[in-house]
């Protein structure tokens, strides 16, 4: 029996030796030491021998199977030794990666999340309104004459009971007073519409933010500061912002805004993007007859509104040319906001 | 407006002015500047000496012209409205005409051309009509911009109609700039005598339209082409010189702010009569076209016809002509809504009723017509009627207006002495009547009825001190979030996250015609809301929903050569069964692969699951989805989607048929929710689980049941059965064999793991075995199934 498990483990050995991976000596491991193993059948033929010669067969199998086992692991090590240095060997790591969607959010959608931020970190909160509006919201109670233009049916999109699409957002101004104590400090980003052919530098619906700041001792300079901070935000704190007179029927004074685009090459040039002002007290006061008290009186609380046309941000800031790109969602114009 | 630099000299010394200092100045008065204009170099006066016809084409004509040079220049040109000894602007080789147009010696259909002569509009002005002729007495070779001067084209707002003159803006640039006005500067006195009118002579029948009219008649005038300097006034601000008399009324207008007209008086029978039109009645007016009036337009009229639409445009009957003898030069003060209503319901606009629409100054009225009647006198000769016949009173001075220096100082949010606000009052011509402490109280002039309280006056000291001028105070307030805010963040949300697996996210307007209304197959299309007065076909309506906004951009980006197609959307819809609901959708669209790569180069094109995963993504909360019974032509199904039994949406796939209208390659899915719905179901409390501490034993079924019966049949069960073990399970296999080969047709094979734990203890092999058994009979029992 010690001979045979001599030439065993001769086998053994060779056949370990000749081993190139990690499967064959896990088979080898099994055809040796498993259930059904050689070394394993012969240890059952063990019961069979006599007491003279149990110690040193005994001896012998224990000294074979920790021969196999540690020629086994031995031979392990070299292999996984092997394969580890072969790892990174080959690879082209200029193959390209396996992609990943990479899609930004709408360039509206982008300009607008970052003025809403900005204006947030200033303390105003968003407010919303309806998009068809009587024509009280849009006009009366903004202090716009019964005969001001922008009612024209050539100008404004009607409906059959009278209403109409807002042509601005400052329709949430009233229904914001209407329903809530001064002070009241909204924003309110949303749709608007004019009845303008579509064409390069017009949308019959386009979209504005609005805002207000309405309570005691509002003045221009808080006008100013705020919309000088919504801007450098935006654009940027370098970049040149005026204020122009201008007129507005719901704000006196009211202002226009420009910055000062510099494109390389170009001659610098001041551009338009924004209107403002301080509330009309007629605003005020229409706003007080509907709500039946006077809690917005003209010489109690002053403020500020101002509305941004957000097509017209995001075609400034990326140098967009046409505007319609913004409501054709082209993927390939869409892809290089990502 | 165009304003011109050397009149406005007239009236202010500007020397020391830049035209760009003066575009800031005006700018920052409110006036904005639209363009700064000045005529090109290179552009000469030259006289046609000679005209023959071009060879090759029939429309242009070949002509030698004198540029004051020994020889005489060939030009080839266009128009047909010249004659030799006619002066005309030759723009030579080099010129640059606005921004598109060089001038080049050039050959015009093998003729040779050295310039180009030119029309008004070709060198910024507004008349376009054949070539300019310019003054017989221009001086050939004189450069045109030393003739014509600088113009500042003006925009002015609706609140100013005070700047729509040259007196109006020197006046408006002396208050900002201090300089004093110098020479005419005050039309509102007048020393011509005038006369309360016979009531055969004017007879006003509506008052309330025309507060004040007066005539004065000219006789004997010789109506002839206007005097070099008046031509190259009213031609350097755009305007067609037409008459001397015509003339002289627009350059009054110019001046002073006030619209007159002249007619012919030979043409008049009897007195004039101010009076409502007639309903129906036609009026042939100067400028050639016939207009259909309505009892609410004002007109002038003599004792048989209408002659004039009040305030915005003469008639042809009574236009001045070189025929003409008399003038009667009507000037008058219009209610400035009834012009408005006229000029818009007419679609006819005028400088004239330009003017009178925002409001003239009433107290120039007089004043106007005098130094009109100078002018004709001077240049037309004639005789003058001693008075002025007039009708009505010059409307009041405006009421006067309190300042509370106070009040101002906080709406500015500076301190600003009271000394300096009156000075700035001062300098637009106001005038102090009292002062007690802060408040003081001003008398308004004549040419500003826009200044009619507090605030109007708040605003010229804003204005006028320079808000540049005004610190700038950046405070930030608290202000508590509100339920807008919540809903803004909650869409923002999903938004970034559709957009993070890879959705485009589209913005379409919200306009959308009868015909695309029926690709909105998720939501309710049948009662969409009609806009009355439409700009275009293919926007009449307001959407229903988004997906047909969402069709038409996969249809262009199919056209472009996009096969993968991921988009979202979210805006306002409106419903339309009530006007006044409006509410904010959600919708997906996906079709076609996902993006093929080497390790991938040809993915399976999205399926329906592509898009119910998505769902279940985004909405995060457990949602159903059931065949609707609704059809709709351009859907090959609808499923609606719910959460706890609420529909908020539905999902779909497009008909094949319209699929393949837009070209498409692959079936198209798409999806639509009503956010504010979702936003409801939103809230969730999330509780922490302790993490298992003891192993999960898994035990699958694979079962037989008819193909129709819905996999939420079998998920229903297995969440009813009473069990502590059964911790969860997922469905992992789903055969199906159309052949019928390997499995009857009507048949589905489905595999459900299910997983088992007890979080006391480890679970005994027996222990599931019981359990699993009583999950199988269950199944059995309830469900038309077998096991495999």
């Amino acid at each position: 029996m010690v001979e045979e498990l001599e030439n065993i483990l001769k086998d053994a050995t060779l056949a370990i030796s000749n081993a190139c991976t990690i499967d064959e000596l896990d088979k080898l491991r099994l055809t040796f030491l498993g259930k059904k193993g050689i070394v394993t059948i012969i240890a059952a033929k063990m019961k069979d021998l006599g007491k003279e010669e149990k110690p040193a067969a005994g001896k012998a199998l224990n000294k074979t199977r920790t021969a196999i086992n540690d020629a086994l692991e031995v031979k392990v090590l070299n292999i996984q030794e092997e394969e580890d240095r072969k790892v990174g060997e080959n690879i082209d790591v200029t193959l390209p990666g396996t992609p990943l969607p990479r899609v930004g959010r709408h360039p509206i959608s982008q300009i607008l999340s970052e003025a809403i931020n900005a204006l947030r970190r200033m303390g105003f909160s968003l407010a919303s309104g309806p998009e068809i509006e009587t024509e009280w919201y849009c006009f009366d109670a903004l202090n716009t004459p019964a005969d001001h233009p922008a009612r024209n049916e050539s100008d404004t999109f009607y409906f059959a009971d009278g209403r109409l699409l807002r042509t601005h957002t400052s329709t949430v101004q009233i229904r914001t007073m209407q329903k809530n104590e001064p002070p009241v400090r909204i924003i309110s980003p949303g749709a608007a519409y004019r009845r303008d052919e579509i064409d390069a530098t017009h949308l019959s619906q386009f979209n504005q933010l609005e805002g207000l700041y309405v309570d005691k001792n509002v003045s221009l300079a808080d006008l100013k500061g705020t919309l000088e901070y919504l801007l450098h935000s935006i654009f940027g704190k370098k970049t040149q912002i005026r204020f122009r007179p201008h007129f507005f029927p719901f704000t006196e004074p009211s202002f226009e805004i420009d910055i000062l685009l510099q494109v390389q090459g170009k001659q610098p040039k001041w551009i338009e993007i924004a209107g403002c002002g301080m509330v009309d007290p007629n605003v005020f006061i229409e706003v007080n007859k509907s709500r039946g008290d006077n809690n917005y009186s003209p010489d109690q609380v002053s403020g500020f509104a101002f509305g941004l046309g957000l097509e017209r941000l995001a075609m400034i800031r990326w140098g967009i040319s046409d505007i319609r790109l913004l409501i054709e969602n082209d993927t390939r114009f869409l892809h290089q906001f990502a | 407006m165009k304003v011109s630099l050397d009149w406005l000299g007239e009236h202010i010394d500007l020397t020391s002015y830049s035209p760009e200092e003066l575009d800031h100045l005006l700018t920052f008065a409110g006036i904005e500047v639209e363009s700064i204009i000045t005529m090109p170099d290179k552009v000469i006066v030259a006289e046609i000496k000679n005209i023959k016809p071009h060879d090759n084409a029939d429309k242009l004509s070949v002509c030698m012209v004198d540029d004051g040079n020994k020889d005489l220049r060939q030009i080839v040109c266009g128009a047909k409205n010249f004659k030799i000894g006619d002066k005309v602007p030759l723009a030579l080789p080099g010129a640059k005409l606005g921004k598109e147009l060089s001038i080049t010696q050039s050959k015009l259909r093998g003729t040779e051309s050295h310039g180009m002569l030119c029309s008004q509009k070709e060198l910024g002005g507004e008349d376009d009509q054949g070539l300019w002729i310019l003054p017989t007495e221009s001086e050939i070779g004189e450069s045109l911009n030393t003739i014509y001067p600088t113009i500042f084209d003006l925009e002015i707002t609706p609140n100013r109609p005070d700047c729509l003159s040259h007196l109006g803006i020197a006046r408006e640039l002396s208050a900002l700039s201090g300089k004093n006005l110098k020479g005419n500067s005050d039309y509102a006195v007048s020393e011509t005598p005038h006369r309360i009118a016979d009531k055969s002579e004017i007879n006003n029948l509506d008052p309330k339209k025309c507060s004040f009219y007066t005539t004065r008649l000219i006789k004997n005038v010789k109506v002839s082409k206007s005097p070099c300097w008046l031509k190259t006034k009213i031609e350097s601000i755009g305007l067609r010189s037409i008459n001397n008399i015509v003339d002289i009324t627009n350059f009054v207008m110019m001046e002073m702010g006030q619209p007159l007209h002249a007619f012919d008086s030979n043409g008049l029978k009897g007195g004039i009569c101010v009076r409502p039109a007639k309903e129906g009645e036609k009026f042939a007016a100067l400028d050639d076209l016939n207009y259909d009036l309505s009892i609410d337009d004002l007109v002038i009229s003599d004792d048989m016809k209408a002659i004039a639409i009040a305030g915005i445009m003469g008639g042809a009957n009574t236009g001045i002509t070189e025929k003409s003898q008399d003038v009667l030069l009507e000037s008058a003060y219009f209610i400035p809504s009834s012009i408005r209503k006229s000029s818009r319901r007419l679609g006819l606009s005028s400088d004239s009723s330009y003017r009178f629409e925002r409001g003239v100054d009433p107290s120039q009225v007089i004043g106007a017509s005098e130094l009109a009647t100078k002018l004709i006198l001077e240049l037309a000769g004639g005789r003058a009627e001693k008075e002025i016949v007039v009708f009505g009173e010059a409307a009041e001075v405006p009421p006067n207006v309190p300042l509370d220096a106070e009040k101002c100082r906080e709406l500015l949010g500076h301190h600003l002495k009271n000394q300096e606000m009156f000075a700035i009052l001062e300098k637009l011509k106001l005038k102090k009547i009292n002062e007690k402490d802060n408040i003081s109280e001003w008398e308004i002039p004549s040419f500003r009825s826009d200044l009619t309280r507090p605030a109007d006056l708040h605003e010229e000291i804003a204005r006028a001190y320079g808000i540049d001028n005004i610190p700038s105070r950046q405070a930030g307030w608290f202000s508590k979030s509100s339920e807008a805010d919540h809903f803004f963040d909650f869409i923002e949300a999903k938004a970034n996250e559709l957009s993070s697996i890879g959705f485009y996210e589209a913005r379409t307007i919200k306009l959308t015609s009868e015909l695309k209304i029926v690709d909105c197959v998720c939501t309710d299309n049948c009662n969409a809301i009609a806009i009355k007065n439409p700009l275009s076909d293919d926007l009449t309506h307001m959407r229903p929903g988004l997906i047909a906004s969402l069709l038409d951009i996969s249809e262009r980006n199919l056209h472009q050569g996009a096969e993968r197609l991921r988009f979202f959307e979210t805006g306002t819809v409106f419903p339309g069964k009530e006007i006044t609901e409006e509410a904010q959708h959600l919708a997906i669209l996906v079709s076609g692969p996902d993006q093929n790569s080497w390790l991938d180069p040809s993915p399976e094109p999205a399926g329906f699951f592509t898009l119910k995963g998505v769902l279940e993504r985004i909405i995060n909360r457990p949602i159903e989805l059931s065949l609707a019974d609704q059809k709709e032509a351009n859907a090959a199904f609808i499923a609606n989607i719910t959460i706890n039994n609420k529909a908020i949406g539905c999902a779909a796939q497009i008909a094949p048929s319209r699929a393949r209208q837009i070209d498409a390659r692959h079936p198209i899915f798409v999806a639509e929710i009503n956010l504010n719905l979702v936003f409801e179901e939103s809230s969730r409390q999330i509780i922490y689980q302790d993490l298992p501490k003891y192993p999960a034993v898994r035990r699958d079924i694979a079962m037989e049941l008819p193909y129709s019966l819905p996999n939420i049949e079998i998920e229903k069960v297995l969440r009813e059965i009473d069990s502590n073990l059964l911790e969860s399970f997922k469905l992992f296999d789903l055969f199906y064999d159309e052949t019928g080969n390997q499995m009857n047709e009507n048949k589905k094979s489905i595999a459900y793991s299910l997983t088992y734990r007890n979080h006391e203890r480890t679970l005994k092999s027996a222990e599931v075995d019981t359990e699993h058994e009583k999950v199988l009979s269950k199944l059995k029992t309830k469900l038309p199934i077998e096991f495999r």
